[in-house]
């Protein structure tokens, strides 16, 4: 079942068009990630989804539940934006129970969840501080607290990890795929593609607000048709440069990452391989989402 | 229609604001304040008469200087006289000196200059021999100001040529006196009202307008700029799109609004009834602890401070409050930064100002035309028509229902206007926008 379906949506900035002829669905509980460079066109259709801006053409049709009540839409989505900031003067629990009764929460389950959540992502002892008093990865904690506390079905994430260490990336990565494996479906809009390549079951890459790649994440890399190929060895580096079968490759000291030709023969590679070296290891490895998402952007650009 | 988001939007920009220190003190320090400052002009009088004037007089006729003094019998706290009168003779001779020829009455005169300078004296009065006739008398000292001196001296001097004048058609001095004292009169002012004449409260009534008139200045300013800091506050820590991903735009900005409306009202309310404890209560207090006092009881008593005027001075307070505020908000929603807002702000000001300018015009007539015309004006209203209240207390002016129907649809007409140049403007950033794009920001929404 579809939850969301935008359909050839564009939208104009005086001369700078941000967003041309976007169209793309999303199906229930699916991990969506809109990649793109900076300036792509995430947060310009994000907030179209939203309602906070109104498309120049094109449709979205209205965030769909499946079960007929579709009135105030806005009560299970939680909308974490890329410009976020929190009222500075108000103590944490306050500010959160001020943004989940925004939310239509009743009080009482309101606060339950706020010691819930507060206690989770170890913030229990600054509920009364001030927002201000608090570190700025803190602040980011309780606003995506703010962004799940009232249970969204629809999770749409605007770079979520902006600012976070790696320890708290990863606190809010797996509350993510928590939420996920529950039911929740998400939007999480990045440019960094190793969180994307993690979490995401389909993506759509965007560039210059049009749609340059779009499908489930296995099929893309499969459809990239291009594989690696790991090596660590003792000996002679010989077959790096002798084999037919490879395109370039990149020496990293400890192994070396091979970039193979157009239908290469990976048995081949490794039967030569054997001649000149010991092989310790050798490994097939599918493109990273960086690779080809860089490739793909640079293809697109080079184009126009 | 006040949806439970709207609610909590009140319920925030109240409680987040009432329970600053700044508004607490604010709310109990300013009639506190207005307390001591009355306290303090009081004490500063008492203290300002506590010293003795000393002023030479000069009779050349030698007739005036004795009756003269006597009409200044006032003392100070010390028991001394406020004004010691000291007569000085000069004899009209002449003499040579070395730059002329120079009267002893011109050296005299300088020598009084030179004492007024050195403060010994503090002016001296010369009253030349054919007075009767010419009916021109000189005061000179460091200070000619004092405009409630010069007229007690001006009738004092022509009372007594008066009296000489008269004497030398040949009245006697008793006749003189009762026919004086039987020609007095004294002017009542009493008050036509619906309820008949009453007896005025002439300038006890200006002064509870000014006083109101000054709050709802004061707190139009005040209020209207929170409002629009509130919304420079979310924009500038990019809050807004989140509290949007709750609630409508316009929801926010009418939650907005009411709560610090409701929290003026609050302030208001307050500061009324602080000032309604010495009205109601005045005279009960006075007797109790300062009977003597019967001139302030008698001023209490004019007061005319209605329900009437109280529930229109709050209706007015929340119309123009609506009315700026709403336009304080759409600047909010234009600038980036304060500083912005500043240099905007001035066509919000001016008709604040201007009608607080107009109300020390209107009061002296509030049943003019002009009066009317001006207070019927929506952005003239509030303080104009509570101005005209309080002063015609307990009649009615003209125009008052007239008045809160134009406001009511200017309000209504303006927040239509400002929410979508609301809507649009609080998710703006960067350069304000141009008279043209906010005709497009309106028709856009």
């Amino acid at each position: 079942m579809n939850v969301l379906t935008v359909e050839n949506i564009s939208k104009s900035f005086g001369k700078f068009q941000a967003v041309k002829n976007l169209s793309f669905s999303l199906e229930k509980g699916t991990m969506f990630g809109l990649l793109g460079p900076n300036g792509a066109g995430k947060t310009t259709t994000i907030r179209m989804i939203m309602d906070i801006i109104i498309p120049d053409s094109g449709h979205i049709t209205p965030i769909n539940r499946g079960n007929g009540k579709n009135e105030n839409k806005n009560d299970y989505i939680g909308y974490l934006p890329e410009e976020r900031g929190l009222y500075r003067k108000m103590k944490a629990g306050d500010l959160l129970l001020f943004l989940a009764e925004l939310k239509s929460m009743i009080k009482k389950e309101a606060k339950r969840e706020i010691d819930y959540w507060l206690e989770r992502l170890e913030l229990s002892d600054w509920k009364n501080k001030k927002v201000e008093e608090l570190s700025k990865g803190m602040q980011q904690k309780l606003q995506f607290i703010a962004t799940v506390i009232h249970k969204p079905e629809i999770l749409i994430l605007d770079e979520p990890f902006l600012g976070l260490d790696p320890i708290n990336t990863n606190i809010i990565k797996d509350i993510m795929l928590e939420l996920n494996k529950n039911g929740t479906t998400t939007i999480l809009s990045t440019h960094l593609m190793e969180h994307a390549e993690k979490l995401c079951d389909e993506i759509l890459l965007i560039n210059k607000g049009k749609a340059i790649l779009n499908g489930k994440l296995r099929e893309v890399k499969r459809d990239f048709g291009r594989m690696n190929v790991l090596i660590e060895y003792d000996g002679s580096d010989r077959f790096l440069k002798e084999s037919e079968q490879i395109k370039k490759y990149d020496n990293y000291g400890n192994y070396v990452e091979v970039h193979l030709k157009e239908n290469a023969d990976t048995q081949k590679l490794l039967q030569e391989a054997m001649q000149s070296a010991a092989i310790r290891k050798f490994e097939v490895v599918e493109p990273t989402l960086h690779e080809i998402f860089i490739e793909t952007v640079q293809k697109t650009d080079t184009k126009h | 229609m006040l949806s439970k988001k709207i609610i909590a939007v009140i319920k925030r920009e109240f409680l987040t604001r009432i329970k600053t220190k700044g508004f607490i003190i604010g709310t109990l320090l300013l009639p506190l304040l207005m307390l001591l400052i009355m306290g303090g002009v009081v004490i500063f009088a008492i203290f300002m008469t506590d010293e003795q004037k000393t002023i030479y007089v000069i009779d050349q006729t030698g007739r005036i200087f004795e009756e003269f003094e006597q009409q200044f019998p006032d003392t100070l706290n010390n028991g001394e006289r406020v004004y010691k009168f000291i007569e000085k003779k000069v004899a009209p001779a002449l003499s040579v000196v070395p730059h002329g020829i120079q009267s002893d009455k011109d050296a005299a005169l300088e020598q009084f200059r030179k004492q007024i300078l050195n403060k010994e004296i503090d002016g001296y009065i010369y009253i030349p021999e054919d007075v009767i006739e010419s009916r021109e008398v000189k005061y000179a000292a460091r200070n000619v100001t004092n405009f409630e001196e010069q007229t007690r001296f001006t009738n004092a001097l022509s009372r007594i040529v008066t009296n000489i004048r008269l004497e030398n058609l040949g009245l006697s001095a008793e006749e003189i006196r009762r026919e004086m004292t039987l020609g007095r009169i004294r002017l009542n002012t009493p008050q036509v009202t619906e309820r008949g004449e009453v007896e005025s409260s002439g300038g006890v009534n200006v002064a509870i307008a000014y006083i109101l008139t000054y709050l709802l200045f004061l707190t139009l300013m005040i209020y209207g700029q929170m409002v629009m800091r509130s919304v420079i506050e979310e924009k500038t820590q990019r809050i807004t799109e989140t509290i949007v991903s709750s609630v409508k735009p316009f929801e926010l900005m009418a939650g907005k609004i009411t709560g610090i409306c409701a929290l003026g009202i609050t302030q208001l309310a307050v500061w009324g009834f602080i000032i309604l404890i010495p009205i109601v209560y005045g005279e009960s207090i006075i007797n109790r602890f300062a009977p003597e006092a019967a001139e302030i009881i008698r001023l209490v008593r004019l007061v005319h401070f209605s329900g009437t005027t109280f529930i229109f001075f709050i209706i007015f307070f929340i119309l123009g409050f609506m009315l700026y505020a709403s336009m304080y908000a759409a600047i909010g929603a234009m600038v980036n930064t304060e500083d912005e807002a500043q240099q905007l702000q001035f066509p919000i000001i001016l008709p604040i100002i201007i009608q607080y300018m107009l109300f020390f015009i209107i009061v002296q007539r509030p049943e003019s035309n002009m009066a009317y015309w001006m207070s019927i004006i929506p952005f003239f209203t509030s303080i104009l028509m509570t101005a005209r209240l309080s002063v015609m207390e307990p009649q009615m002016p003209d125009g008052l229902f007239l008045s809160v129907f134009l406001m009511i649809i200017t309000v209504v007409l303006l927040v239509m206007l400002v929410s979508k140049i609301y809507r649009v403007g609080i998710l703006m950033y960067g350069k304000r926008p141009s008279i043209k794009e906010l005709i497009k920001w309106v028709r856009y929404s």
